[in-house]
Protein backbone atom coordinates (compact mmCIF):
# COMPACT_ATOMS: atom_id res chain seq x y z
CA UNK A 1 0.00 0.00 0.00
CA UNK A 2 1.85 2.74 -1.44
CA UNK A 3 -1.01 5.29 -1.47
CA UNK A 4 -1.97 7.74 1.49
CA UNK A 5 -5.41 7.58 2.23
CA UNK A 6 -7.73 9.70 3.99
CA UNK A 7 -7.90 8.15 7.79
CA UNK A 8 -5.00 6.49 7.43
CA UNK A 9 -2.52 6.83 10.79
CA UNK A 10 0.81 7.82 10.43
CA UNK A 11 3.13 6.75 13.63
CA UNK A 12 5.39 9.82 13.68
CA UNK A 13 5.91 11.17 17.15
CA UNK A 14 4.96 14.60 17.26
CA UNK A 15 3.68 17.59 19.58
CA UNK A 16 0.10 17.25 17.88
CA UNK A 17 0.41 13.20 18.10
CA UNK A 18 0.72 13.57 21.57
CA UNK A 19 -2.09 15.76 22.00
CA UNK A 20 -5.07 14.83 23.89
CA UNK A 21 -7.65 13.21 21.79
CA UNK A 22 -10.42 15.02 22.78
CA UNK A 23 -8.86 18.29 22.19
CA UNK A 24 -8.27 17.49 18.83
CA UNK A 25 -11.87 16.09 17.98
CA UNK A 26 -12.95 19.20 19.86
CA UNK A 27 -10.81 21.37 17.92
CA UNK A 28 -11.62 19.94 14.82
CA UNK A 29 -15.18 20.34 15.14
CA UNK A 30 -14.92 24.20 16.35
CA UNK A 31 -12.20 24.31 12.78
CA UNK A 32 -15.00 22.98 11.14
CA UNK A 33 -17.84 25.44 12.13
CA UNK A 34 -15.21 28.37 11.65
CA UNK A 35 -14.79 27.20 8.51
CA UNK A 36 -18.77 28.05 7.22
CA UNK A 37 -17.96 31.56 8.60
CA UNK A 38 -17.56 34.09 6.19
CA UNK A 39 -14.45 36.35 7.40
CA UNK A 40 -13.44 37.01 4.22
CA UNK A 41 -9.72 35.91 2.42
CA UNK A 42 -8.41 37.35 5.66
CA UNK A 43 -10.79 34.74 7.93
CA UNK A 44 -9.18 32.41 5.15
CA UNK A 45 -5.81 33.25 5.68
CA UNK A 46 -5.74 33.06 9.26
CA UNK A 47 -7.11 29.53 9.19
CA UNK A 48 -4.99 28.36 6.39
CA UNK A 49 -1.78 29.74 8.48
CA UNK A 50 -3.34 27.96 11.53
CA UNK A 51 -3.35 24.72 9.43
CA UNK A 52 0.13 25.24 8.34
CA UNK A 53 1.09 25.56 12.08
CA UNK A 54 -0.44 22.39 12.71
CA UNK A 55 0.99 20.01 9.37
CA UNK A 56 4.58 21.61 10.56
CA UNK A 57 4.18 20.69 14.05
CA UNK A 58 2.93 17.00 13.25
CA UNK A 59 6.03 16.23 11.03
CA UNK A 60 3.92 14.99 8.22
CA UNK A 61 4.69 16.37 5.14
CA UNK A 62 2.64 18.51 2.69
CA UNK A 63 2.82 15.84 -0.21
CA UNK A 64 1.27 13.43 2.41
CA UNK A 65 -1.88 15.79 2.57
CA UNK A 66 -1.52 16.19 -1.09
CA UNK A 67 -1.87 12.91 -1.94
CA UNK A 68 -4.98 12.17 0.91
CA UNK A 69 -6.52 15.03 -1.45
CA UNK A 70 -6.53 13.79 -4.69
CA UNK A 71 -9.02 11.74 -4.58
CA UNK A 72 -10.62 14.66 -3.63
CA UNK A 73 -10.10 16.38 -7.12
CA UNK A 74 -12.33 15.68 -8.96
CA UNK A 75 -15.31 16.10 -6.54
CA UNK A 76 -13.66 19.73 -6.48
CA UNK A 77 -13.75 20.52 -9.80
CA UNK A 78 -16.96 19.26 -10.68
CA UNK A 79 -17.90 21.94 -7.43
CA UNK A 80 -16.31 24.62 -8.95
CA UNK A 81 -17.56 24.52 -12.75
CA UNK A 82 -21.37 24.27 -11.35
CA UNK A 83 -20.89 27.50 -9.27
CA UNK A 84 -18.78 29.17 -12.09
CA UNK A 85 -21.84 28.09 -14.43
CA UNK A 86 -24.91 28.50 -12.47
CA UNK A 87 -24.43 31.56 -10.05
CA UNK A 88 -25.15 34.94 -11.26
CA UNK A 89 -24.74 37.45 -8.46
CA UNK A 90 -22.33 40.22 -8.63
CA UNK A 91 -21.37 41.98 -12.15
CA UNK A 92 -20.39 40.54 -15.16
CA UNK A 93 -16.95 39.66 -15.06
CA UNK A 94 -16.40 37.80 -18.60
CA UNK A 95 -18.01 36.22 -21.69
CA UNK A 96 -17.67 32.78 -23.30
CA UNK A 97 -20.19 32.53 -26.03
CA UNK A 98 -23.44 32.21 -24.11
CA UNK A 99 -21.56 31.60 -20.96
CA UNK A 100 -21.54 34.67 -18.42
CA UNK A 101 -19.51 34.35 -15.85
CA UNK A 102 -20.51 36.85 -12.54
CA UNK A 103 -18.10 37.95 -9.76
CA UNK A 104 -20.16 37.00 -6.90
CA UNK A 105 -19.70 33.18 -8.80
CA UNK A 106 -15.62 33.90 -8.89
CA UNK A 107 -15.67 34.76 -5.13
CA UNK A 108 -18.41 31.84 -4.40
CA UNK A 109 -16.12 28.85 -6.22
CA UNK A 110 -13.03 30.49 -4.56
CA UNK A 111 -14.48 29.93 -0.94
CA UNK A 112 -15.91 26.58 -1.75
CA UNK A 113 -12.39 24.86 -2.82
CA UNK A 114 -10.67 26.95 0.43
CA UNK A 115 -13.24 25.57 2.25
CA UNK A 116 -12.69 22.05 1.06
CA UNK A 117 -9.16 22.10 0.91
CA UNK A 118 -8.89 23.14 4.32
CA UNK A 119 -11.36 20.61 6.04
CA UNK A 120 -9.44 18.30 3.94
CA UNK A 121 -6.00 19.24 5.01
CA UNK A 122 -7.64 19.68 8.92
CA UNK A 123 -9.71 15.92 8.94
CA UNK A 124 -6.30 14.42 7.18
CA UNK A 125 -3.94 16.06 9.85
CA UNK A 126 -6.68 14.61 12.95
CA UNK A 127 -6.82 10.90 11.52
CA UNK A 128 -3.26 11.22 10.79
CA UNK A 129 -1.56 12.20 14.09
CA UNK A 130 -4.16 10.24 16.21
CA UNK A 131 -4.95 6.36 16.43
CA UNK A 132 -7.97 5.09 15.47
CA UNK A 133 -8.19 3.31 19.08
CA UNK A 134 -7.64 6.65 20.86
CA UNK A 135 -10.12 9.03 18.35
CA UNK A 136 -13.04 6.65 19.59
CA UNK A 137 -11.89 6.89 22.84
CA UNK A 138 -11.55 10.43 22.51
CA UNK A 139 -15.22 10.12 21.48
CA UNK A 140 -16.63 8.27 23.76
CA UNK A 141 -15.35 10.33 27.01
CA UNK A 142 -16.52 13.75 24.84
CA UNK A 143 -19.94 12.28 23.95
CA UNK A 144 -19.73 10.92 27.90
CA UNK A 145 -22.32 13.37 29.03
CA UNK A 146 -24.82 12.22 26.86
CA UNK A 147 -24.88 8.86 28.32
CA UNK A 148 -27.12 10.41 31.34
CA UNK A 149 -29.65 11.53 28.52
CA UNK A 150 -29.96 7.50 27.26
CA UNK A 151 -27.52 8.18 24.49
CA UNK A 152 -25.93 5.00 23.84
CA UNK A 153 -22.00 6.38 24.10
CA UNK A 154 -20.36 2.83 24.65
CA UNK A 155 -22.57 0.98 21.91
CA UNK A 156 -21.62 4.03 19.38
CA UNK A 157 -17.79 3.94 20.36
CA UNK A 158 -17.59 0.66 19.77
CA UNK A 159 -18.64 0.01 16.54
CA UNK A 160 -16.57 3.14 15.57
CA UNK A 161 -13.77 1.44 17.17
CA UNK A 162 -14.66 -1.91 15.46
CA UNK A 163 -15.35 -0.84 12.36
CA UNK A 164 -12.14 1.46 12.05
CA UNK A 165 -10.25 -2.05 13.54
CA UNK A 166 -11.37 -3.82 10.08
CA UNK A 167 -10.20 -1.28 7.74
CA UNK A 168 -6.40 -2.78 7.82
CA UNK A 169 -7.89 -6.21 7.59
CA UNK A 170 -10.27 -5.81 5.05
CA UNK A 171 -8.03 -3.83 2.83
CA UNK A 172 -5.33 -6.62 3.01
CA UNK A 173 -7.86 -9.31 2.61
CA UNK A 174 -8.75 -7.68 -0.58
CA UNK A 175 -5.31 -7.37 -1.74
CA UNK A 176 -4.86 -11.07 -1.05
CA UNK A 177 -8.25 -12.02 -2.93
CA UNK A 178 -6.63 -10.23 -5.96
CA UNK A 179 -3.69 -11.56 -6.10
CA UNK A 180 -5.20 -14.61 -5.56
CA UNK A 181 -7.94 -13.93 -8.72
CA UNK A 182 -4.56 -11.93 -10.85
CA UNK A 183 -2.97 -15.38 -10.46
CA UNK A 184 -6.38 -16.85 -12.18
CA UNK A 185 -5.75 -14.62 -15.33
CA UNK A 186 -7.92 -11.75 -13.58
CA UNK A 187 -7.03 -8.19 -15.21
CA UNK A 188 -8.12 -5.83 -12.47
CA UNK A 189 -6.20 -2.78 -14.41
CA UNK A 190 -7.17 -3.59 -17.66
CA UNK A 191 -9.70 -5.16 -20.29
CA UNK A 192 -13.31 -4.49 -21.69
CA UNK A 193 -16.28 -3.45 -19.60
CA UNK A 194 -17.28 -7.10 -19.05
CA UNK A 195 -14.13 -8.69 -18.32
CA UNK A 196 -14.06 -5.47 -15.60
CA UNK A 197 -17.35 -6.63 -14.04
CA UNK A 198 -16.19 -9.92 -13.90
CA UNK A 199 -13.07 -9.08 -12.29
CA UNK A 200 -15.01 -7.11 -9.93
CA UNK A 201 -17.39 -9.68 -8.71
CA UNK A 202 -14.46 -12.17 -8.47
CA UNK A 203 -13.04 -9.62 -5.85
CA UNK A 204 -16.25 -8.76 -4.02
CA UNK A 205 -18.24 -11.93 -3.75
CA UNK A 206 -15.20 -13.48 -1.35
CA UNK A 207 -14.52 -10.20 0.52
CA UNK A 208 -17.68 -10.38 1.79
CA UNK A 209 -17.89 -13.43 2.17
CA UNK A 210 -14.85 -13.61 4.47
CA UNK A 211 -16.57 -9.79 6.24
CA UNK A 212 -19.41 -11.61 7.08
CA UNK A 213 -17.87 -15.20 8.54
CA UNK A 214 -15.32 -12.16 10.32
CA UNK A 215 -18.17 -10.68 11.83
CA UNK A 216 -20.11 -13.90 12.95
CA UNK A 217 -16.21 -15.21 14.69
CA UNK A 218 -16.51 -11.65 16.57
CA UNK A 219 -19.61 -11.85 17.76
CA UNK A 220 -19.00 -15.12 19.02
CA UNK A 221 -15.59 -14.30 20.70
CA UNK A 222 -17.49 -11.53 22.12
CA UNK A 223 -20.31 -12.93 23.32
CA UNK A 224 -18.23 -15.98 25.10
CA UNK A 225 -16.42 -13.30 26.81
CA UNK A 226 -19.34 -12.41 28.37
CA UNK A 227 -19.80 -9.07 26.84
CA UNK A 228 -22.11 -6.98 28.11
CA UNK A 229 -22.08 -3.15 26.31
CA UNK A 230 -23.98 -1.61 29.74
CA UNK A 231 -21.34 -3.08 32.55
CA UNK A 232 -19.16 -0.52 33.78
CA UNK A 233 -15.57 -0.89 32.22
CA UNK A 234 -12.34 0.71 33.48
CA UNK A 235 -9.49 1.56 30.53
CA UNK A 236 -6.14 0.60 30.85
CA UNK A 237 -5.71 3.33 28.43
CA UNK A 238 -6.35 6.86 30.14
CA UNK A 239 -6.67 9.68 28.27
CA UNK A 240 -4.20 12.58 30.21
CA UNK A 241 -4.62 16.35 29.78
CA UNK A 242 -1.42 18.02 30.09
CA UNK A 243 0.27 21.41 29.77
CA UNK A 244 0.70 20.95 26.47
CA UNK A 245 -3.11 20.28 25.71
CA UNK A 246 -4.00 23.53 27.39
CA UNK A 247 -1.82 25.84 25.60
CA UNK A 248 -3.39 24.14 22.63
CA UNK A 249 -6.22 24.88 23.39
CA UNK A 250 -5.83 28.43 24.22
CA UNK A 251 -4.03 29.46 21.26
CA UNK A 252 -6.75 27.79 19.30
CA UNK A 253 -9.25 29.05 20.47
CA UNK A 254 -8.00 32.20 19.79
CA UNK A 255 -7.02 32.08 16.50
CA UNK A 256 -11.00 30.23 15.77
CA UNK A 257 -13.48 33.35 18.05
CA UNK A 258 -11.15 35.67 15.96
CA UNK A 259 -12.35 34.72 12.38
CA UNK A 260 -15.47 34.48 13.94
CA UNK A 261 -15.44 37.74 15.23
CA UNK A 262 -14.03 38.82 12.35
CA UNK A 263 -16.64 37.46 9.81
CA UNK A 264 -19.26 39.75 12.26
CA UNK A 265 -17.47 42.79 12.38
CA UNK A 266 -17.01 42.52 7.96
CA UNK B 1 14.01 -23.79 -18.63
CA UNK B 2 14.19 -23.01 -14.51
CA UNK B 3 13.49 -20.71 -11.93
CA UNK B 4 15.91 -18.23 -11.25
CA UNK B 5 16.48 -15.32 -8.73
CA UNK B 6 19.16 -13.10 -9.35
CA UNK B 7 19.82 -10.96 -6.28
CA UNK B 8 16.54 -10.35 -5.69
CA UNK B 9 15.69 -7.53 -3.45
CA UNK B 10 12.03 -6.90 -2.19
CA UNK B 11 10.96 -3.60 0.03
CA UNK B 12 7.49 -3.30 0.72
CA UNK B 13 6.15 0.21 1.28
CA UNK B 14 9.77 1.56 0.05
CA UNK B 15 10.37 5.33 0.99
CA UNK B 16 7.21 5.33 3.71
CA UNK B 17 7.81 5.10 7.37
CA UNK B 18 6.29 1.64 6.95
CA UNK B 19 9.41 0.01 4.69
CA UNK B 20 10.15 -3.30 5.64
CA UNK B 21 12.93 -5.07 3.72
CA UNK B 22 11.14 -8.83 2.71
CA UNK B 23 13.84 -10.21 0.62
CA UNK B 24 17.42 -9.38 1.11
CA UNK B 25 19.55 -10.86 -1.78
CA UNK B 26 17.94 -14.08 -2.76
CA UNK B 27 19.99 -15.75 -5.59
CA UNK B 28 18.06 -19.28 -6.36
CA UNK B 29 17.83 -21.56 -9.06
CA UNK B 30 15.14 -24.34 -9.23
CA UNK B 31 15.81 -26.82 -11.56
CA UNK B 32 12.53 -27.93 -13.79
CA UNK B 33 10.88 -30.69 -12.83
CA UNK B 34 12.15 -30.75 -9.06
CA UNK B 35 9.64 -30.89 -6.14
CA UNK B 36 11.11 -27.99 -4.06
CA UNK B 37 10.45 -27.25 -0.01
CA UNK B 38 10.61 -23.64 0.90
CA UNK B 39 10.98 -23.25 4.89
CA UNK B 40 11.29 -20.78 7.48
CA UNK B 41 9.56 -19.17 10.22
CA UNK B 42 6.98 -16.90 10.06
CA UNK B 43 7.73 -13.38 8.47
CA UNK B 44 11.10 -14.83 7.04
CA UNK B 45 10.27 -14.21 3.34
CA UNK B 46 8.79 -16.95 2.10
CA UNK B 47 5.24 -15.48 0.45
CA UNK B 48 7.24 -12.86 -0.62
CA UNK B 49 9.23 -15.15 -2.58
CA UNK B 50 6.68 -16.96 -4.19
CA UNK B 51 5.10 -14.35 -4.97
CA UNK B 52 7.74 -13.23 -7.51
CA UNK B 53 7.43 -16.20 -9.68
CA UNK B 54 4.52 -14.89 -11.11
CA UNK B 55 5.09 -11.46 -11.32
CA UNK B 56 2.34 -11.02 -8.38
CA UNK B 57 5.04 -9.08 -6.72
CA UNK B 58 7.91 -7.16 -9.02
CA UNK B 59 11.61 -7.00 -7.68
CA UNK B 60 12.89 -3.60 -5.98
CA UNK B 61 16.50 -4.83 -6.99
CA UNK B 62 17.47 -7.63 -8.75
CA UNK B 63 16.40 -10.28 -11.61
CA UNK B 64 14.02 -12.81 -11.31
CA UNK B 65 14.11 -15.82 -14.82
CA UNK B 66 11.29 -17.91 -15.14
CA UNK B 67 12.10 -19.59 -18.94
CA UNK B 68 11.49 -17.26 -21.19
CA UNK B 69 10.49 -14.48 -19.08
CA UNK B 70 12.25 -11.73 -17.24
CA UNK B 71 11.71 -9.76 -15.03
CA UNK B 72 13.66 -6.85 -14.16
CA UNK B 73 13.69 -4.29 -10.67
CA UNK B 74 12.27 -1.01 -12.18
CA UNK B 75 10.79 -2.29 -15.35
CA UNK B 76 6.81 -3.13 -15.74
CA UNK B 77 6.70 -6.55 -17.63
CA UNK B 78 4.62 -6.38 -20.72
CA UNK B 79 3.03 -9.40 -21.01
CA UNK B 80 1.54 -10.93 -17.49
CA UNK B 81 -0.47 -13.60 -18.45
CA UNK B 82 1.03 -16.14 -20.06
CA UNK B 83 3.63 -15.75 -16.85
CA UNK B 84 0.58 -16.41 -14.83
CA UNK B 85 -0.67 -19.39 -16.83
CA UNK B 86 2.54 -20.95 -16.23
CA UNK B 87 2.60 -20.86 -12.96
CA UNK B 88 -0.08 -21.56 -11.32
CA UNK B 89 0.04 -20.06 -7.71
CA UNK B 90 -2.34 -21.40 -4.85
CA UNK B 91 -2.35 -19.12 -2.02
CA UNK B 92 -3.11 -20.12 1.73
CA UNK B 93 -6.14 -21.09 2.30
CA UNK B 94 -7.07 -20.35 -1.32
CA UNK B 95 -10.71 -21.75 -0.69
CA UNK B 96 -11.71 -17.86 0.13
CA UNK B 97 -11.01 -17.13 -3.37
CA UNK B 98 -14.42 -19.00 -4.32
CA UNK B 99 -17.08 -16.64 -5.83
CA UNK B 100 -18.80 -18.53 -8.67
CA UNK B 101 -22.23 -20.33 -7.99
CA UNK B 102 -21.26 -23.53 -9.50
CA UNK B 103 -18.15 -25.56 -9.12
CA UNK B 104 -17.53 -26.32 -12.41
CA UNK B 105 -17.56 -22.10 -13.52
CA UNK B 106 -15.14 -21.62 -10.64
CA UNK B 107 -12.76 -24.11 -12.01
CA UNK B 108 -13.20 -22.77 -15.52
CA UNK B 109 -12.79 -19.63 -14.63
CA UNK B 110 -8.92 -19.53 -14.43
CA UNK B 111 -8.65 -21.27 -18.08
CA UNK B 112 -10.96 -19.26 -19.72
CA UNK B 113 -9.67 -16.07 -18.69
CA UNK B 114 -6.15 -17.28 -20.48
CA UNK B 115 -8.35 -17.84 -23.49
CA UNK B 116 -9.69 -20.79 -23.24
CA UNK B 117 -13.03 -21.77 -24.81
CA UNK B 118 -15.22 -22.69 -22.61
CA UNK B 119 -15.97 -26.21 -23.99
CA UNK B 120 -12.27 -27.35 -23.81
CA UNK B 121 -12.25 -25.66 -20.12
CA UNK B 122 -15.61 -27.80 -18.88
CA UNK B 123 -13.89 -30.80 -20.71
CA UNK B 124 -10.72 -29.71 -18.38
CA UNK B 125 -12.68 -29.24 -15.23
CA UNK B 126 -13.86 -32.81 -15.29
CA UNK B 127 -10.28 -34.34 -15.32
CA UNK B 128 -9.31 -31.92 -13.16
CA UNK B 129 -11.92 -32.62 -10.64
CA UNK B 130 -11.36 -36.17 -10.53
CA UNK B 131 -7.44 -35.91 -10.25
CA UNK B 132 -8.52 -33.82 -6.40
CA UNK B 133 -10.48 -36.81 -5.40
CA UNK B 134 -14.46 -35.12 -6.29
CA UNK B 135 -16.79 -36.69 -8.75
CA UNK B 136 -18.46 -35.37 -11.44
CA UNK B 137 -21.92 -34.85 -9.40
CA UNK B 138 -20.04 -31.99 -7.70
CA UNK B 139 -19.83 -30.33 -10.53
CA UNK B 140 -23.48 -28.50 -10.23
CA UNK B 141 -22.90 -28.08 -6.72
CA UNK B 142 -22.79 -24.51 -5.40
CA UNK B 143 -18.99 -24.33 -3.58
CA UNK B 144 -20.40 -22.93 -0.60
CA UNK B 145 -22.37 -25.71 0.73
CA UNK B 146 -19.24 -27.54 0.97
CA UNK B 147 -16.70 -28.66 3.91
CA UNK B 148 -13.47 -26.17 4.44
CA UNK B 149 -11.48 -29.54 3.33
CA UNK B 150 -13.55 -29.84 -0.03
CA UNK B 151 -13.40 -25.98 -0.49
CA UNK B 152 -9.66 -26.65 -0.55
CA UNK B 153 -9.91 -29.36 -3.29
CA UNK B 154 -12.16 -27.44 -5.40
CA UNK B 155 -9.42 -24.68 -5.20
CA UNK B 156 -6.71 -26.25 -6.10
CA UNK B 157 -8.49 -28.09 -8.75
CA UNK B 158 -9.37 -24.01 -10.41
CA UNK B 159 -5.62 -23.39 -10.75
CA UNK B 160 -4.65 -27.52 -11.81
CA UNK B 161 -7.44 -26.75 -15.02
CA UNK B 162 -4.85 -23.92 -16.37
CA UNK B 163 -2.52 -26.44 -16.70
CA UNK B 164 0.92 -25.06 -15.30
CA UNK B 165 4.14 -26.07 -16.22
CA UNK B 166 4.88 -24.65 -12.28
CA UNK B 167 2.78 -25.19 -9.39
CA UNK B 168 3.45 -22.74 -6.30
CA UNK B 169 2.13 -24.05 -3.35
CA UNK B 170 1.50 -21.54 -0.12
CA UNK B 171 1.29 -24.30 3.19
CA UNK B 172 -1.59 -26.67 0.54
CA UNK B 173 -2.04 -28.89 3.77
CA UNK B 174 -2.76 -26.01 6.36
CA UNK B 175 -5.96 -27.31 8.57
CA UNK B 176 -6.81 -30.24 6.49
CA UNK B 177 -7.30 -33.88 8.44
CA UNK B 178 -3.61 -36.45 7.54
CA UNK B 179 -5.70 -38.33 5.07
CA UNK B 180 -6.60 -35.52 3.39
CA UNK B 181 -2.99 -33.55 3.71
CA UNK B 182 -1.97 -36.91 2.21
CA UNK B 183 -4.16 -37.10 -0.65
CA UNK B 184 -3.36 -33.69 -1.12
CA UNK B 185 0.45 -34.26 -1.05
CA UNK B 186 0.72 -37.63 -3.69
CA UNK B 187 -1.77 -35.08 -6.29
CA UNK B 188 1.26 -33.11 -6.29
CA UNK B 189 3.50 -35.70 -6.89
CA UNK B 190 1.61 -37.11 -9.57
CA UNK B 191 1.80 -33.82 -10.96
CA UNK B 192 5.58 -33.20 -10.81
CA UNK B 193 5.99 -36.49 -12.22
CA UNK B 194 4.44 -35.75 -15.27
CA UNK B 195 7.72 -33.22 -15.70
CA UNK B 196 6.41 -30.53 -14.12
CA UNK B 197 7.96 -28.01 -11.22
CA UNK B 198 6.57 -27.86 -7.52
CA UNK B 199 7.62 -25.33 -4.92
CA UNK B 200 5.69 -26.33 -1.65
CA UNK B 201 5.79 -24.11 1.24
CA UNK B 202 5.47 -26.19 4.55
CA UNK B 203 5.92 -26.66 7.95
CA UNK B 204 5.83 -30.24 8.37
CA UNK B 205 9.05 -31.60 7.82
CA UNK B 206 7.46 -35.02 7.55
CA UNK B 207 5.88 -33.62 4.27
CA UNK B 208 9.39 -31.69 3.28
CA UNK B 209 11.12 -35.82 3.93
CA UNK B 210 8.55 -37.81 2.29
CA UNK B 211 7.94 -35.37 -1.18
CA UNK B 212 10.57 -32.67 -1.93
CA UNK B 213 13.83 -33.37 -3.21
CA UNK B 214 15.23 -29.87 -2.79
CA UNK B 215 14.78 -27.56 0.51
CA UNK B 216 15.31 -23.91 0.77
CA UNK B 217 15.62 -22.30 4.45
CA UNK B 218 15.02 -19.15 4.48
CA UNK B 219 15.41 -17.30 7.63
CA UNK B 220 15.02 -12.86 8.04
CA UNK B 221 14.49 -12.82 4.23
CA UNK B 222 17.91 -14.48 3.35
CA UNK B 223 18.43 -17.98 1.76
CA UNK B 224 20.05 -19.79 4.20
CA UNK B 225 20.16 -23.16 2.49
CA UNK B 226 19.49 -24.37 -0.49
CA UNK B 227 20.20 -28.08 -1.22
CA UNK B 228 19.01 -31.71 -1.09
CA UNK B 229 16.41 -32.56 1.52
CA UNK B 230 18.74 -35.33 3.02
CA UNK B 231 21.19 -33.41 3.03
CA UNK B 232 19.78 -30.70 5.43
CA UNK B 233 18.19 -33.15 7.84
CA UNK B 234 21.62 -34.58 8.26
CA UNK B 235 22.57 -31.12 10.43
CA UNK B 236 21.11 -31.98 13.41
CA UNK B 237 22.63 -28.81 14.92
CA UNK B 238 21.48 -26.32 12.75
CA UNK B 239 17.92 -27.55 12.39
CA UNK B 240 18.23 -27.28 16.27
CA UNK B 241 19.64 -23.71 16.08
CA UNK B 242 16.67 -22.79 14.02
CA UNK B 243 13.85 -24.88 16.13
CA UNK B 244 12.80 -26.77 13.01
CA UNK B 245 11.99 -30.69 13.94
CA UNK B 246 13.25 -33.32 12.38
CA UNK B 247 11.00 -35.81 10.96
CA UNK B 248 10.05 -38.35 13.12
CA UNK B 249 11.77 -40.67 10.48
CA UNK B 250 14.69 -39.60 10.29
CA UNK B 251 15.03 -38.42 14.16
CA UNK B 252 14.62 -41.92 14.95
CA UNK B 253 17.32 -43.27 12.87
CA UNK B 254 19.49 -40.60 13.93
CA UNK B 255 18.74 -41.99 17.25
CA UNK B 256 19.03 -45.44 16.60
CA UNK B 257 22.61 -44.67 14.69
CA UNK B 258 24.14 -42.67 17.71
CA UNK B 259 23.16 -45.97 20.05
CA UNK B 260 25.58 -47.70 17.45
CA UNK B 261 23.27 -48.89 14.70
CA UNK B 262 24.25 -48.22 11.19
CA UNK B 263 21.03 -47.27 9.02
CA UNK B 264 20.84 -45.03 6.09
CA UNK B 265 19.83 -42.12 7.22
CA UNK B 266 18.25 -40.88 4.20
CA UNK B 267 15.73 -43.47 4.69
CA UNK B 268 11.74 -41.84 4.00
CA UNK B 269 9.61 -44.30 4.50
CA UNK B 270 8.33 -46.76 7.74
CA UNK B 271 8.21 -50.07 5.59
CA UNK B 272 11.67 -49.38 4.12
CA UNK B 273 13.01 -48.45 7.85
CA UNK B 274 11.40 -51.50 9.33
CA UNK B 275 13.29 -53.49 6.37
CA UNK B 276 16.32 -51.80 7.36
CA UNK B 277 16.19 -52.98 11.13
CA UNK B 278 15.28 -56.04 10.06
CA UNK B 279 11.83 -57.04 11.62
CA UNK B 280 8.35 -57.01 10.44
CA UNK B 281 6.00 -54.25 10.00
CA UNK B 282 2.28 -55.74 11.39
CA UNK B 283 0.34 -52.13 11.06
Amino acid sequence: MDSMIIGRYLPLNSFIHKRDPRLKIGLLLLFLIAVFFDAGFIGYGILAAYVILCLLLSKISFKDVMKAMKPMIVMMLFLALFNLLFLNTGSVVCTLGPVKIYSGALKQTAYILIRLILIISMTTLLTACTKPLDLTLGLEKLFGPLKKVGFPTHEIAMMISIALRFIPTLLEETQRIMKAQASRGVDFQEGTFKEKVSAIVSLIIPLFISAFMRADDLANAMESRNYNPEATRTRYHQVKWNLGDTLSLVVSLVVISSVIALSFIL
Amino acid sequence: MSIEFKKVNYIYGENTPFSYIALKDVSLKIPQGSFTALIGHTGSGKSTLIQHINALLLPSNGEVDIDEFVIRAGEKPEVLKPLRKKAGLVFQFPEYQLFEETIEKDIIFGPMNFGMSEEDAKERAHKVLNLVGLDETYLDRSPFELSGGQKRRVAIAGILSMEPDILVLDEPTAGLDPQGAKEMLELFKKFQESGKTVIMVSHDMNHVLKYCDHVVVMNHGEVERYCDVDELFSERDYLESMSIDLPVITDFIQELNMGGFHINPSIKDIDELVNAIGGEYNG
